[in-house]
């Protein structure tokens, strides 16, 4: 801008800056952006990439496994909407409980959002930029695995038949990762943003993520398991995000059996369940920020 | 980023004064800060340039707390302090200007805008510094004022850029890719200057931005406020509950009190007042000020002390005369500072300038 010579060490005084400016949604989008890279540690310390990294090889892993048994004549074992369940259920609860809190808790721990609020974005721009990029992160943790398995399975199809048939069953699997991502992101954000306590928050995440499971679990054993006719063993999933979660993809037409969840003709109940959970997850995260924002 | 316009002999450095305009969204012109510059002729009181208005502007909090209460100020650009004790209502009043906080009553703009409906344009103006600790201690100060940058729509090369450029303007050059956790007080008050400077705003609100440095710490960092007022061009409001420390680098002064105005006035206009002389006598205190009052003083009792408004140079004949002819023993008579409380309480009359 000026052309002093380089190699001056004094104040050049001030410049003003009458370039462009990004609006609104740009500055969401570069929020969003720098979100999703720190949910996987990217531009963090070491430390920050553990969890991300671990919970990645342990989700690709036996997706690898599976594709190259496929290549060597095999079935392929899991089905693309249930993938491991058990395991997706683990590693799913990890992954948010240690990163949701790098989301929201470390902002809310340092003050730090009071210099958000002063700047061009609106209220709710900062929790939507936090649920934007958990979404992504978990969409990618949980997609990645069954890409793998898909294009390990078709580089041996024998014909273009076996290739559509492998298509029709991944796109189901892809839209269960994506209900899957919506709903876990938003759990995970809403019990991370209630203290600044990284450690509490990731207790907070994990415990409820397991207990409930748990005895969304024990519910379901003691009415006789997932083979009951009982309403008891129906309804008992309702208690546990990932078996809402379960029950509703059985309800929409999931072709493997349930694992953990058989919600029979409670299906509809499973769907309602699951959008008002969401609902109650999305809302509680406004109105904290709105809280906060406020204060 | 070229610029047309002539270089201007309040510019530093050398560099020209871009066209302010040009930066504004929207294409629409702010009311200029030329009054900023020193040298400038101080205007007479907030016109319609002011940079910050405010109207009957009330806020009552849940629980009945009323922290702003009617209040209607002008605020010129320049630099202004925001004088109060604690709980006035200054940290209320810049949160209402950041357009964060609803008014219950009133109204306030800044920069011609209202505060309640056009937030967002008002804050890509605005810079800000909280009064409580804001930073992270696990990011260096460059990561941290460059992310920030861009919150305040700087596009990813220039925030960088500016970035450095605020953290040499206070003084971190050398320390900016520390983390900020290793940070010295006076420091971390800096990094928060400096992400504030950081967006290019037109106007700073600082709140208390001397809070929990050693009086050295606290100088310099008057003098880096008094600094960004006087040479970068940009207007500042600078919350304050001591005045003795803001009114060397402020061109106003707005001081408030249980969420009213006590006094908005220029700086010199203040001082005049401040300036008082003091008489002590051992006694017969209120006969003494009986005896100047008939003689046209109007001083009041501050301890074991008078204190009369020093007017022109005869007030020291007079009171000396005073005390003469009442034979009263004296004690001192010396000319002093009002202090912060006294301009609060003892001035109620001159409040509504
Ligand atoms: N969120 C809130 N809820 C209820 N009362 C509040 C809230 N924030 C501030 N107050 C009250 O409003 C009044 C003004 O507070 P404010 O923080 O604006 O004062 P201040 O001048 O900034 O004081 P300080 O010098 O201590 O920072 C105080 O009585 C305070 O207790
Ligand atoms: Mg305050």
């Amino acid at each position: 801008m000026s052309e002093t010579p380089a190699g001056v060490i004094h104040d050049l005084g001030y410049r003003r800056y009458d370039g462009p400016r990004l609006g609104r949604a740009q500055i969401v989008r570069a929020l969003t952006w720098h979100s999703f890279r720190s949910s996987f540690g990217i531009g963090r310390g070491v430390k920050a990439k553990i969890v991300p990294v671990l919970a990645c090889v342990a989700m690709c892993l036996p997706a690898f496994v599976n594709a190259f048994g496929v290549a060597r004549g095999s079935p392929r074992l899991f089905g693309y909407d249930v993938y491991v369940p058990q395991l997706r259920v683990v590693v799913l609860t990890i992954f948010v409980a240690a990163q949701a809190p790098e989301l929201v808790s470390r902002d809310l721990r340092s003050h730090v959002l009071p210099l958000y609020f002063s700047r061009p974005m609106r209220r709710g721009d900062y929790p939507l930029a936090k649920y934007v990029a958990l979404t992504a992160a978990c969409l990618l943790l949980i997609e990645v695995p069954l890409l793998i398995l898909y294009v390990g399975t078709i580089a041996s199809a024998k014909n273009g038949h076996g290739v559509w048939a492998e298509t029709r069953a991944l796109i189901p699997g892809l839209g269960v990762g994506l209900m899957w991502a919506v709903l876990m992101a938003a759990v995970g954000l809403v019990l991370a943003s209630l203290t600044g306590r990284r450690a509490y928050a990731t207790g907070i995440v994990a415990i409820s993520c397991f207990l409930t499971w748990t005895v969304s679990e024990l519910l379901i054993q003691a009415e006789g398991g997932i083979t009951s006719a009982s309403a008891g063993a129906r309804i008992g999933g309702l208690f546990s995000p990932f078996n809402i979660l379960d029950g509703v993809r059985i309800w929409l037409g999931g072709t493997s059996p349930g694992e953990d969840a058989n919600p029979g003709h409670f299906g509809p109940l499973y769907g309602v369940v699951a959008v008002l959970l969401l609902a109650a997850c999305l809302g509680g995260l406004a109105a904290r920020y709105r809280k906060l924002s406020m204060s | 980023m070229v610029d047309t316009m002539p270089p201007s002999q309040y510019w530093p450095g050398g560099t020209t004064p871009p066209d302010l305009s040009a930066a504004l969204p929207g294409g629409t012109t702010p009311p200029d800060p030329p009054a900023a510059l020193p040298g400038g002729t101080t205007p007479p009181d907030p016109p319609a340039q002011a940079v910050i208005q405010t109207r009957a502007l009330t806020k009552v909090y849940p629980g009945n707390v009323t922290a702003l209460d009617g209040l209607t100020v002008g605020v010129a650009p320049g630099v202004t302090g925001l004088i109060g004790a604690n709980g006035a209502g200054k940290s209320t009043l810049i949160k209402i200007l950041l357009g964060l906080l609803p008014p219950t009553k009133g109204q306030a703009t800044v920069l011609g805008r209202d505060c309640q409906t056009s937030g967002e344009t008002i804050r890509t103006l605005l810079g800000y510094m909280p009064e409580h600790d804001c930073l992270p201690p696990d990011v260096t100060a460059t990561e941290f004022v460059t992310h920030l940058g861009r919150m305040s729509g700087l596009p990813p090369t220039v925030a960088k850029e500016r970035a450095a450029e605020s953290l040499r303007h206070v003084g971190l050059h050398e320390e900016r890719y520390r983390l900020i956790g290793t940070y010295s007080t006076g420091m971390k008050q800096r990094v928060k200057l400096a992400q504030a400077l950081a967006g290019d705003p037109r106007l700073l609100l600082l709140d208390e931005p001397t809070n929990g440095l050693d009086p050295a710490g606290r100088t310099a960092m008057l003098e880096l406020i008094g600094r960004i007022g006087a040479e970068f061009g940009i207007s500042i409001m600078v919350a304050s509950h001591l005045l003795g420390e803001i009114e060397r680098i402020c061109d106003h002064l707005v001081a408030i009190d249980a969420g009213r105005l006590l006094r908005a006035d220029s700086i010199t206009s203040f001082t005049a007042v401040s300036e008082v002389l003091a008489v002590e006598v051992e006694e017969g205190l209120a006969q003494l000020q009986q005896e100047l009052k008939a003689r046209g003083l109007t001083a009041t009792v501050a301890q074991r002390a008078l204190l009369v408004p020093l007017g022109g140079d005869d007030t020291y004949d007079v009171v000396r005369d005073a005390v003469a002819d009442l034979a009263l023993p004296l004690c001192r008579l010396e000319q002093r500072r009002h202090q912060v409380e006294e301009l609060f309480r003892g001035d109620e009359g001159a409040a509504h300038v």
